[in-house]
């Protein structure tokens, strides 16, 4: 039990043994088996793996919204019992705003569930607006911004209480091609800017590659981690770099594990 | 369909002036028998008249003011009830059929019940309304909780938002649009159940008068009490829309 003594760094996530099993009436799911990694504070993590591979459990049980049936699980030293947003941020499939509120109220959100006062929520939601290049939009609804900028709002909700973690379930996959390489851009300058150690959960290689220091590789139900690699390539990350050699065979690499696994 | 170019708001008033002018000929002229169906000029003076008296006005506020409480109760708490039993499987399995069963019985029939209950004051007619309006908004509510989009639940659970929190900032909102329009069909229910219940037995409210106008034959107090719950029916109605309207902008 070395890993999982306490380590005061904030930002580490620890997953020891963690295995899923769901129960609903006479079915049984395996989702996840017995997967463990550490991810330093700080870093960019993607986890990719084939479709149903339980990606998006594994991210249901890192931000809170799930129990493990087994395994134990800390972010910034302390285990993860339930949804705590000021610690775990949590960026989802598609923005899920609420249409009735605006773009500022929405980031304000998460804070006026924790009934800060309206000034500290106003100065928050401004700062996390500013951070994602949103500023000018606060007053507007949803319907009223485009599908890459309704997912800044959502990035803005998901970090405005500043939390040591950002976790994102395949933040990006309902953009289209275009918007997801900005979007991509735009992620890794707010990473850099804040500092924060983002689990990013996708099924696009291309764009794990890209963003990330660490890929982990799940299998096919029931999801085991069949790969980590290291990133190495050089940041900042440009387009031209998805065509050079070493990130073709990296995403080869990848590619031949899922098919086969 | 629209006739030449006259806006309809003119077409629908010239049609209202239309109908008071037909009445108040008819009456005038003797084609129908004054005695049951005074001129319009005369009805109108009768409620301006009577809108004057403090006896009347006592019993229009007592009217009001059981009207509003028994809204203010049956709206709230039959959405909430549909929402609790909406959102249980088992509750929802149990309970729905039963109050759409209890919805389909004519209210008015457990009328003398509630005076063996609750007597014929204040509390009773309020109990009344209730109960006539309480059903429509929970059966509503099932409805309504189908728009409650699972992600946006999801959301506020991983905010950490609390039941009463969720409730408010992410049911309300959602379900608010179809609600709604129930919430005009329980003022309807609602007020009809309180003048039912005025008129069946009390010693006061509009409904109350208006019965012992009938019984005496005053069929000119009759017809201003009329004209007088109409107008009350009618902006309540438009209040509730304008509510509507304004809930309409992000949709």
């Amino acid at each position: 039990m070395t890993t999982m003594t306490t380590v005061s760094a904030r930002g580490t996530v620890q997953v020891e043994n963690l295995t899923q099993i769901h129960r609903s009436g006479e079915r049984t799911t395996h989702a996840l088996d017995n997967i463990s990694f550490t991810i330093p504070a700080g870093k960019f993590v993607s986890v990719v793996g084939p479709s149903g591979c339980g990606k998006s459990s594994l991210l249901m049980l890192l931000v809170g919204l799930a129990q493990s049936t087994s395994g134990e699980l800390r972010v910034a030293g302390r285990p993860v019992a339930g949804p705590d947003p000021a610690r775990i941020g949590v960026v989802f499939q598609e923005a899920n705003l609420f249409p009735w509120l605006t773009a500022r109220k929405n980031v304000e959100f998460p804070l006026m569930i924790r009934n800060m006062s309206v000034k500290e929520r106003e100065t928050k939601a401004r700062d996390a607006l500013e951070l994602v290049g949103l500023d000018e939009f606060g007053d507007r609804y949803p319907h009223e911004l485009s599908g890459g900028m309704r997912q800044r709002v959502s990035i803005a909700r998901g970090i405005v209480q500043d939390p040591d973690v950002l976790m994102m379930d395949e933040p990006f996959a309902a953009l289209d091609e275009q918007t997801r390489m900005v979007m991509g851009d735009e992620l890794l300058r707010i990473w850099e800017r804040t500092g924060k150690t983002v689990v990013f959960v996708t099924h696009s290689l291309t764009e794990a590659i890209y963003l990330s220091d660490h890929v982990l590789v799940l299998s096919a139900r029931p999801g085991r981690i069949i790969d980590r690699i290291d990133i190495d390539l050089p940041r900042p990350r440009t387009f031209e770099l998805t065509s050079s050699a070493e990130f073709i065979q990296i995403r080869n690499r990848i590619w031949e594990q899922i098919r086969t696994a | 369909m629209a006739l030449f170019a006259i806006p309809d708001w003119v077409v629908r008033s010239a049609l209202v002036v239309g109908f008071l002018a037909v009445w108040e000929l008819g009456s005038r002229t003797g084609m129908v028998d004054p005695r049951l169906l005074p001129a319009a000029s005369t009805v109108i003076g009768t409620a301006l008249s009577l809108l004057e008296t403090a006896a009347f006005r006592a019993h229009l506020w007592t009217t009001i003011a059981q009207t509003m409480a028994a809204f203010i109760i049956a709206v709230p708490v039959g959405a909430i009830l549909g929402l609790l039993i909406a959102e249980r499987p088992y509750a929802s399995e149990v309970l729905k059929p039963l109050v759409f069963f209890v919805f389909s019985i004519p209210k008015s029939i457990f009328l003398p019940m509630f005076i063996l209950a609750f007597g014929i004051g204040f509390g009773q007619k309020v109990a009344f309304g209730v109960f006539s309006a309480i059903f429509i908004m929970m059966m509503t509510a099932f409805a309504a909780v189908e728009s409650v989009k699972r992600e946006h639940l999801m959301v506020a659970r991983a905010m950490g938002a609390s039941f009463i929190q969720t409730l408010r900032s992410v049911y309300a909102p959602s379900m608010a649009p179809v609600l709604l329009e129930a919430v005009r069909l329980a003022m309807i229910f609602n007020f009809t159940g309180i003048l039912l219940a005025e008129m069946y037995a009390s010693r006061s409210g509009v409904g109350n008068q208006m019965g012992l106008w009938g019984q005496n034959f005053m069929i000119d107090r009759l017809l201003a009490g009329i004209l007088i719950v109409s107008v009350l029916a009618i902006l309540f109605n438009e209040v509730v829309r304008a509510l509507e309207t304004r809930l309409e902008h992000w949709r």
